[in-house]
């Protein structure tokens, strides 16, 4: 089993901490409102508790933007609100200026963007800290449950998958998502050697 | 006459930048475009001042572009308006000789590119 030490643990939160910072900032430029979000929290689940924990059992439905980074590790990135939700969240981004029907022809590509931009800053910062480059896929939008969600990449999550997740929430309109990161054991490995090279810098 | 022109797959995208531009400049005109290859066809016929370029697009990125759009249009003022905020993306940006702005498109984010491109 994949374990991460005490230390690694707080480096790779120290880390996308920074990028939290970085996504708060972003998203509360792109609704104009004030965005709180959580320090994230890492766990190591199946495919199938992600899925669970993401209310697939209670057929809850959410809004995803999907992108896959590459490079120094690959991860699946995903930006995560509840389906309802994702009008509003447009509106707030292109004022009142359309009206409902624009609006909804433009959802899923605005929703496309704005996942872009976060997740963007979340990697992006993980990126500088780590001195490496990576390279995002264009995101990508889809509607559904948390299994089919989790299930788009295509890949067979069958063993363990490293979590990242971060809450945020849009106070004034009481919007809640989540921005989250799956590894698998590849990719565990090689975050693991960049945590490493990091706190090595960091000690001198 | 000043032109612009936005070079973005995100329609949503290019709707904010030419709305924000035209509120400080209802008088420019403004060209898109939705990929790096239609950017450059869209140099046939128009010339522009000022290029808004998004980096991750289908087909021919942003940076692949720069270069054409730099031969066809010497002195355009080309800046990638971009969502990848890594330290790589920018030292690209200014070893081409471009200027770099940071997404989500904000009507800031616009003033900030439009001052620049002014006082070149």
């Amino acid at each position: 089993m994949f374990q991460l030490s005490e230390l690694q643990h707080d480096a790779l939160v120290e880390i996308f901490n920074l990028g939290v910072g970085r996504a708060a900032a972003a998203m509360s430029r792109i609704v104009g409102e004030e965005v709180s979000m959580s320090v994230p929290m890492i766990t190591f689940q199946s495919r199938a508790e992600v899925a669970k924990a993401l209310g697939s059992a209670e057929g809850r439905r959410i809004s995803a933007v999907a992108q896959h980074f590459e490079g120094a590790f690959h991860t699946e990135a995903f930006l995560m609100f509840p389906e309802e939700k994702s009008l509003e969240i447009v509106r707030l981004m292109v004022g009142q200026s359309l009206s409902l029907e624009e609006l909804s022809e433009m959802e899923q590509e605005a929703m496309s963007e704005i996942g872009n931009i976060i997740l963007n800053s979340c990697m992006g910062a993980f990126a500088n800290a780590a001195g490496k480059e990576l390279r995002g896929s264009l995101p990508t939008y889809h509607a559904g449950t948390g299994d089919d969600i989790l299930g788009l990449s295509g890949k067979e999550w069958d063993g363990v998958v490293l979590t990242l997740k971060i809450d945020f929430n849009i106070e004034r309109h009481h919007i809640y998502g989540y921005v989250a990161f799956l590894l698998d054991m590849p990719a565990l490995q090689d975050l693991q050697r960049y945590i490493d090279d990091y706190l090595a810098r960091l000690m001198g | 006459m000043t032109t612009v022109l936005v070079v973005d797959d995100s329609k949503v995208s290019r709707l904010l930048s030419k709305q924000y531009i035209l509120n400080r400049h209802p008088d420019w005109a403004i060209a898109e475009a939705a990929s790096g290859e239609e950017a450059i066809d869209k140099l046939q016929t128009v010339t522009p001042d000022l290029v808004l370029l998004d980096l991750n697009m289908p087909g021919m990125g942003g940076l692949a572009a720069v270069e054409k759009i730099q031969a066809k249009c010497p002195t355009a003022h080309i800046t990638l308006l971009t969502a990848n905020v890594q330290d790589a993306t920018r030292d690209k940006a200014n070893a081409l000789g471009i200027g770099f702005a940071e997404k989500p498109i904000t009507e800031a984010c616009i003033d900030r590119i439009i001052a620049v491109f002014e006082n070149e």
